[in-house]
């Protein structure tokens, strides 16, 4: 069992905004008597994390996410509750740990804009203090990985925003962290963006055993690289575990497909909630609970004119969003 | 040793960014050429109605004239670009990566945008200085010269934590972008000797704002015009200032990681 990298303890944020109602007469009001109102961004939220774990953070928008991320990564002082990364507290911001780490956020530029990104590496060499040939080696290996070096040269603004992520990612990884924090690194990108970046995140992960903790809005990230998924909503945890037992655990329904002979005719609420899928327009599908599939697809076969039949899992975003209401 | 390695590749850097910028570079030589000419040609018109300004004749002020362009270069290769850059990177969040580089924020933030090709500036000041000593004949003794130099620098650093200060501020209250038109505004007062102005506004000048201690007060350094106690404050200041800078900013970097979200 490989020891933790990351260990977050009942950690909560409480954020003090000024509130006030709409109108001229209460902008007045405020401006000599401001209310505050606490906002719990994030509330007693704990996990573990092992070295070498690849762990999808999920959650809507507003749920915590960021700001975990942002106090993991050191940005941050909790209002509550600890953490400790790579044995360190983040927040103390000590350059030990600033070099074993990084963060990587989609919707931040860290490169400059007006040169290439190859002298905006060489800063970053300089500011890690990375040797010279240990440099040229990570370099070789991430330009492997993301064929850099034709995007080197160019001016960053001149790049797309693909290319651009791929050296925003390579520029955050050159001192070689043991820790990556990566806030939505697909943001924006195409589907051949985000396969090559998603490829590419494992690959660095086998090669060099990086923990890695990633948010995304694309779903396809977290099934494709993740075991594990943690499940944030207001604040609170709402799941961590297997990506494979969610379903069971959250939401232990199938899916039963059915392509009918007169399609229209018949009315399917007898056997479960009917549910809309949109990819497949000439199948109905019907949600009935797991232990009842056996016994609702034996029936339907008996009562119905079926061409094709299918049973599946639930989509991974349909069940992540029951998770979100519950 | 680590900061001047990053200090020649900040510098390395800066000048491949100027050089895609070089029309810009072009003019603004050439603007402070001509801002040179117009304050020479102000002091000549000045010094043909009379022979000295506060006891100071042509020469010297010739000189601070050097000393204040000096400062204004100091200003121009440090201080604006990087006010522009800080303030971009609190707008668009890019400062979260400033902090989490394993490098002093406040190093990151005074070094990371030099405008290299203001070098040309520094020899023409240099040039001013010179010229205007030895329109005077006076002989300067190389401590002087050496105490100049040494108040300059001292001049420039409270300079430098004033401008900390102001840009601290920006994490309490988020939108400041204009948190350095006072100090562009107060660079201007240095233009005559502190002597020049009534004693109350040469306090003010001299000690709340303190412009003259860039400016007039090396110059005094030349002239001899200073007590050894008198260097010595000006000394205490310049170290103090900068230690109450770098606390003002420890507590503001605090002060934004509680905050921002």
């Amino acid at each position: 069992m490989p020891s933790n990298s990351i260990v977050v303890e009942n950690l909560s944020k409480t954020y003090q905004v000024p509130e006030r109602e709409a109108g001229f007469s209460a902008a007045v009001q405020s401006f000599f008597k401001r209310k505050y109102k606490d906002i719990k961004a994030v509330h007693q939220v704990g996990f573990n994390i092992a070295q070498g774990e690849v762990v999808g953070f999920l959650g809507p928008n507003g749920a915590g996410k960021t700001t975990t991320l942002k106090m993991l990564s050191g940005l941050l002082h909790p209002t509550g509750g600890n953490a400790t990364v790579l044995g360190f507290t983040p927040w103390q911001l000590k350059p030990e740990y600033l070099r074993a780490m990084t963060l990587v956020m989609g919707q931040r530029n860290r490169l400059a804009w007006d040169i290439p990104a190859a002298d905006s590496f060489l800063l970053n060499q300089a500011i890690y203090r990375i040797p010279d040939d240990e440099y040229k080696q990570t370099f070789k290996e991430l330009d492997d990985l993301l064929e850099l070096a034709p995007l080197m040269k160019k001016p960053v603004r001149n790049l797309s925003l693909g290319e651009r992520m791929k050296c925003e990612i390579a520029a955050g990884l050159l001192h070689r962290p043991k820790v990556l924090f990566l806030d939505e690194p697909t943001i924006g990108l195409d589907i051949t963006g985000q396969v090559r970046i998603r490829e590419f995140l494992r690959e660095y992960n086998k090669r060099t055993g990086a923990t890695i903790l990633l948010t995304s809005h694309y779903m396809a990230d977290v099934t494709a690289l993740c075991e594990r998924i943690i499940i944030i909503h207001q604040g609170s945890l709402k799941y961590d575990g297997g990506i494979n037992d969610l379903s069971r655990k959250i939401a232990p329904f199938k899916l039963i497909g059915v392509r009918l002979a007169d399609a229209d005719s018949h009315d399917l609420s007898g056997y479960g909630t009917e549910v809309q899928n949109e990819e497949d327009a000439d199948k109905r599908y019907i949600q009935v609970r797991a232990e009842d599939v056996t016994r609702v697809t034996s029936r339907m076969l008996a009562d119905l004119p079926i061409h094709d039949i299918t049973i599946a899992d639930p989509p991974i975003e349909d069940v992540i969003e029951q998770a979100f209401n519950q | 040793m680590n900061f001047l390695r990053l200090i020649s590749t900040f510098i390395k850097v800066n000048l491949q960014m100027s050089l895609a910028y070089r029309s810009e570079a072009v003019i603004e030589v050439l603007l402070d050429l001509t801002w040179l000419a117009w304050e020479l040609l102000s002091l000549q018109i000045i010094f043909s109605n009379t022979v000295s300004l506060g006891g100071w004749g042509k020469g010297e002020l010739i000189a601070l004239l050097g000393v204040l362009m000096l400062v204004n270069t100091f200003l121009a290769m440090f201080i604006w670009p990087n006010t522009e850059k800080f303030n971009a990177s609190i707008r668009d969040g890019s400062f979260d990566y400033v902090l989490l580089q394993p490098v002093n924020s406040m190093f990151l933030v005074t070094f990371s945008r030099i405008t290299v090709w203001r070098i040309f500036d520094l020899l023409v000041s240099a040039t001013l200085i010179i010229v205007g000593i030895n329109i005077n004949g006076d002989v300067i003794a190389p401590l002087n010269i050496f105490i100049f130099i040494l108040l300059a620098i001292s001049g420039s650093l409270v300079i430098y934590s004033l401008w900390i200060v102001l840009i601290a501020f920006t994490f309490w209250f988020t939108k400041f972008d204009n948190n350095i038109t006072i100090l562009q505004a107060l660079t201007d007062t240095g233009r005559y000797p502190a002597t020049v102005y009534p004693w109350w506004l040469r306090v003010i000048v001299t000690f709340v704002i303190p412009i003259a201690l860039a400016t007039t007060i090396p110059v005094q350094a030349l002239r001899g015009d200073l007590s050894t106690s008198q260097i010595f404050i000006f000394f205490g200041i310049s170290f103090i200032s900068l230690i109450i800078a770098s606390q003002v900013w420890r507590v503001g970097v605090k002060r934004y990681s509680g905050a921002s979200s």
